[in-house]
Parts: C-alpha cells; sequence; structure tokens
C-alpha cells in the first residue's frame, strides 16, 4: 500500500523526489524509518533524531500506517 | 471556488509590535517578548534567515499551547505569532504576548509559550552566512536564547 510523504527542512536535503513510498500492510513508522534509511543511508543521523507525524499528529514508532496515510517527517525544530 | 486558508499563528508577513497594549480593563500586566534575526550565530556572520514551517499543524500547535498556558494560568490575554519566509537581519522572527491582572503570570506564561514554541511546534531555520554557504539551525540546543 502506498503512503505519502512530506519532508522539512535538513530531511529534505536527502529526499527531495519521494513523495510516496510503498510500505506493507501493518508496517509501523519504525518501519518506515528502516526504509527510509535503508533507501538513503547518509539519511540515518537526522532521521534517528526526526519526529514524525501523521495526518498532522505526532506519532510513536509502534504507530501502524495505512493506506494513504500522510507522513511527515519532522527534523529538530528551531523556531523562534 | 478554492479560498486560500489563513492561519492566525504563522504569517509571511512583517510582525511590526505596537506600543499599545491590547485593551482589557481588568489587565495590570502585559508582556511582550520578540524573537529577532541577530546578525552572528556561533560566531558565524548571518546575512539573513529563512523559516519554513509545516504550517497547518504549526498553527494548530501554536494554538494548542497557548490554550495550554491559559489553563496553567489565570491569563486575560495569549498570542503568538511566528514568521516564516525569508528575513532579513534585525527583523522580527517570532512574537509573544501574555496579559494578566498582576505581571507574574505574564512573565511566567510568556516563557512557558515561547520554550514550548521553539521546542516542539513544526518551525524550521535555515541560516544564510556572509561566506555565501547556509545550514539549516540543528534544532533548540541554547536554552536561554
Amino acid at each position: 500500500m502506498d503512503i505519502q510523504l512530506l519532508f522539512f527542512a535538513a530531511v529534505k536535503d536527502h529526499f527531495p523526489d519521494l513523495k510516496k513510498i510503498e510500505v506493507s500492510e501493518g508496517d509501523s513508522i519504525y518501519h518506515l524509518r528502516k526504509i527510509l534509511t535503508h533507501t538513503n543511508p547518509g539519511s540515518e543521523s537526522i532521521l534517528k533524531v526526526s519526529r514524525f507525524a501523521v495526518n498532522q499528529s505526532i506519532v510513536g514508532d509502534d504507530f501502524i500506517l495505512r493506506e494513504g496515510s500522510i507522513v511527515a517527517v519532522l527534523p529538530p525544530s528551531s523556531g523562534g | 471556488m478554492s479560498v486560500l486558508e489563513t492561519y492566525s499563528h504563522i504569517s509571511s508577513s512583517p510582525i511590526f509590535v505596537s506600543s499599545q497594549a491590547p485593551d482589557i480593563p481588568e489587565m495590570g500586566g502585559f508582556v511582550l517578548f520578540s524573537g529577532i534575526v541577530r546578525n552572528l550565530n556561533e560566531g558565524k556572520k548571518v546575512t539573513h534567515l529563512e523559516y519554513e514551517a509545516y504550517t497547518p499543524m504549526a498553527d494548530e500547535m501554536i494554538r494548542g499551547i497557548l490554550e495550554d498556558a491559559r489553563k496553567k494560568w489565570d491569563l486575560l490575554h495569549a498570542n503568538c505569532i511566528h514568521r516564516v519566509g525569508k528575513l532579513e537581519i534585525s527583523e522580527i522572527a517570532v512574537i509573544v504576548e501574555t496579559g494578566s491582572i498582576h505581571r507574574a503570570e505574564a512573565y511566567e506564561s510568556n516563557r512557558y509559550i515561547i520554550d514550548r514554541v521553539k521546542h516542539e511546534v513544526p518551525i524550521w531555520k535555515r541560516e544564510f552566512y556572509l561566506d555565501g554557504s547556509s545550514e539549516w539551525s540543528k534544532g533548540c540546543v541554547h536554552e536561554s536564547h
């Protein structure tokens, strides 16, 4: 099944064109992190410290993805 | 027909502060914090900044932080606006306004709001340096800045 991806700030440097990704039924954020790291090993350190949001809510590693989920990868904030 | 979404707490237009406090008769203390773009960071000369946000989520999260502050303190006024886009040196990046009957709540809640906004809200800063290079900020490592 496909999920949609949104990348921001420093994460965009690693996945500029990746807007969609295929994951398996039952895959969680933990699996997505693994898939993204595998896709681009250079992203490992930024992914480790990034939070993930699904449909605009922060979720943990055990959150199970669904078809069409909009997943935002959020590196550490630096507003203000 | 498409309607442009507007966000109360995220702005791509310059933020200006007024010397006029909100007109609330019960309010005895009003604190205004403004975060300003400075020309130096970690020894490197900064020429300008760019702020990027996951705007709908950032707007909603700031709204939530303001609600939390209102629950913790007896506030008569609380607001926060954060800029996005390109900002020049000395421009205002963020303001937090708090007002209460006495000053203590206004001070404490203001600090609480800006600290949470800086740490939690999906807004990112890219610094551009005099030598032509640029870098995304690594996040909040300097608590008191």
